[in-house]
């Protein structure tokens, strides 16, 4: 079976000023089906810009990036959207929800890029909120919402598509330490239902929620490791 | 509504969206619709008016009559040279007579002097303008009595001191009672009137029922003809002819004929003017048009404003929703479904106010018709061009806007703030 996610000499160059920066350098990894990865690097280190690559979200500059086998480079905007749309989930750091909306439509929103009719999208949001435990929220607005109510609205938002990976980007790094262990409870029962989850933390207490370690510095992989004391979520 | 929207599909999703980010803006979203309202509110506005002047020009030419030529004597402003006041012609009646007998296709000719005069009964007077006429001027111009009858040789012949009134002229007069056989003091002689004249209303402020027809002889014996210098003299001649193909070649051969009577040497300009009802169609008919046009532009002026109004707004809209348009774009929307989501938003704004505005300038015109009794006509045709124009406005200047909004790479817009 092929791997989930493959890169092959990854690289993304930034100019600066007329200075090229390497912020991704040369990168091979694989990550398989089911995985739960922690990617974690002081701030500079390339670990975001590696992740915006493999959301398909930024383009590398040289380098192979297999996404469920497709070669990425061939494809297109268009491709690369529904790419996103169908094979990706995004949990971002600040929970990136439309204000104004109520957490039901919020979570629908992928699906409209989909061509779902209205009334299956509602049905699926409202599946996944309810298996949020938001129920009782779906037509609240995220101002109306807590903080980790609403990332959990974005992660029912993630997996509506039912994608084959989850891409969360410091999904705790707006949270209390509280709600925090809350989301990656979630995160841990979600991987034990099959989701694959690739996390980027710079939190080491965080990152030993995953299963896998992978430590970037200076746009390089430094380290690429199984966690050894995993942490397990008490409230999941 | 909810299997309105999902039945089709993206379109009606964008239109929600549109309208939550609407909303979202409520004032920002009224004062730019307030723009294009404005805009297609005055470019109806002006259709309409230019409309109503063709149709109170066209309803004015027909009140003259068809197939008809009218005679002055008036130097011909067609040519070119000096004007004078001795380059005035005369026209008299035998000038008529010659018409009628020598120009093919003629089938009546209408003498007629107009005076300005004072009628008055008693306790009540009116100003208005005599025609002496004979019994063609009813056939020609299709002018006849509802009320008593029109004007016969017999009065004519008679120098009878009898009068057809207008109605405008009636009402004037005579508030309650029937005219038929009152008695009409006109420039202190008395005439019996004898009929009311088909009311032929009024256009471009032209009261066309403010008149009195009395027989040619009468009004040259009777009451004073200023505007004629021998006996026989005539204000104008109307030339009735049998159909539109003899009306086009008499026009040269009264010119002809009048050219010889007056012996008018060669190189001259005509001291008299012929002028087809079909010529004063076409001249009016061109004037209009361009009214319409001018009329038209201006007010499209005020549609450009409204759609850089629209323009402007988006670009606002698409710099601060970027975020958005990252985050769409990170779940799965196409730069397509972005770029259409903006030009719904900008169509759905140019509509809203292209329907207001439209609303308003069927009121308005309607107000108009009332107050300044000239037809302002706002058709279902105007109206949906109006919105359709709209839509375009919308398309067109909420289409930079919605492009530049698509071409935004997802990560960089993601990433701002």
């Amino acid at each position: 079976m092929t791997a989930l996610l493959e890169t092959h000499d990854l690289v993304k160059d930034y100019v600066i000023g007329g200075e090229t920066v390497h912020a991704v350098n040369r990168v091979s990894l694989s990550i398989q089906r089911g995985e739960f990865v922690a990617i974690m690097g002081a701030s500079g280190s390339g670990k975001s810009t590696f992740m915006n690559m493999i959301g398909c979200l930024d383009v590398p500059t040289s380098g192979a990036l297999l996404l469920d086998g497709i070669d990425t480079k061939t494809l297109d905007s268009d491709e690369l959207a529904e790419i996103r749309n169908r094979k990706i989930g995004f949990v971002f750091q600040q929970f990136n929800l439309l204000a104004r909306t109520s957490a039901l439509d919020n979570v629908a929103v992928p699906l409209i890029y989909r061509g779902l009719g209205y009334t299956e999208r509602r049905e699926r949001a409202q599946a996944k909120l309810e298996a949020m435990g938001l129920g009782d929220r779906l037509l609240n607005t995220p101002a109306k919402l807590s903080g980790g109510q609403q990332q959990r609205v974005a992660i029912a938002r993630a997996l509506v598509t039912d994608p084959l990976m989850v891409l969360a980007d410091e999904p705790t790094g707006a949270l209390d330490t509280q709600t925090s262990l809350d989301i990656m409870g979630i995160f841990q029962k979600l991987n034990d239902d099959g989701i694959t989850l690739i996390v980027v933390t710079h939190e080491p207490d965080i990152a030993e929620y995953a299963a896998r370690r992978i430590v970037f510095r200076d746009g390089q992989v430094i380290e690429d490791a199984p966690v050894k004391s995993r942490r397990r979520a008490v409230s999941a | 509504m909810n299997s309105l929207l999902s039945s089709i599909a993206g379109w009606g999703v964008n239109v929600a969206i549109a309208m939550t980010a609407l909303r979202t803006n409520l004032m920002r979203s009224i004062l730019t619709t307030l723009g294009v309202m404005i805009g297609v509110f005055s470019v109806i506005l002006a259709v309409a008016v230019g409309n109503g002047a063709k149709v109170s020009v066209n309803q004015q030419i027909a009140t003259l009559g068809s197939n008809m030529a009218i005679v002055v004597p008036e130097p011909d402003s067609g040519n070119s040279g000096p004007r004078r006041p001795s380059d005035r012609g005369r026209l008299t009646e035998r000038d008529g007579q010659a018409i009628l007998r020598q120009v093919p296709g003629v089938n009546a000719v209408a003498p007629q002097i107009r005076n300005s005069v004072q009628a008055v009964t008693s306790g009540r007077s009116a100003t208005t303008q005599a025609i002496g006429a004979t019994p063609e001027y009813g056939t020609i111009s299709n002018v006849s009595a509802s009320d008593g009858r029109f004007l016969t040789q017999g009065d004519v012949g008679s120098a009878g001191r009898v009068a057809v009134i207008g109605q405008t002229v009636a009402d004037k007069l005579f508030a309650d009672i029937s005219p038929v056989g009152q008695t009409v003091r006109i420039n202190r002689v008395s005439f019996t009137v004898i009929g009311v004249l088909e009311s032929k209303g009024s256009n471009l402020g032209n009261d066309n029922d403010d008149q009195i027809v009395v027989p040619i002889t009468t009004l040259r014996q009777r009451l004073s003809t200023a505007a004629t210098q021998g006996p026989d003299d005539v204000t104008l001649l109307f030339v009735g002819f049998e159909d539109e193909d003899s009306l086009l070649a008499g026009q040269k051969e009264i010119k002809t004929l009048l050219r010889d009577r007056y012996r008018v040497p060669k190189g001259k300009i005509n001291p008299f003017t012929v002028r087809t009802t079909t010529e004063i169609a076409e001249t009016t008919g061109e004037v209009t048009q361009i009214f319409q046009a001018v009329l038209v532009a201006i007010a499209s002026i005020s549609l450009l404003v409204g759609g850089i109004g629209i323009m402007n707004i988006m670009l606002v809209s698409v710099t601060e929703r970027t975020r958005e348009i990252g985050l769409r774009m990170a779940l799965g929307a196409k730069r397509s479904d972005i770029r259409n989501q903006f030009l719904v938003e900008a169509a759905v704004l140019c509509i809203i106010g292209g329907a207001i505005g439209l609303i308003l300038a069927m009121v308005a015109a309607a107000v108009f018709q009332k107050v300044a009794d000239f037809p302002a006509p706002v058709g279902w045709d105007t109206a949906l061009m109006s919105v359709a124009f709209s839509a375009v406005i919308g398309l067109l200047f909420g289409g930079y806007p919605a492009i530049r909004a698509s071409r935004l790479s997802p990560i960089e817009a993601l990433r701002s703030e």
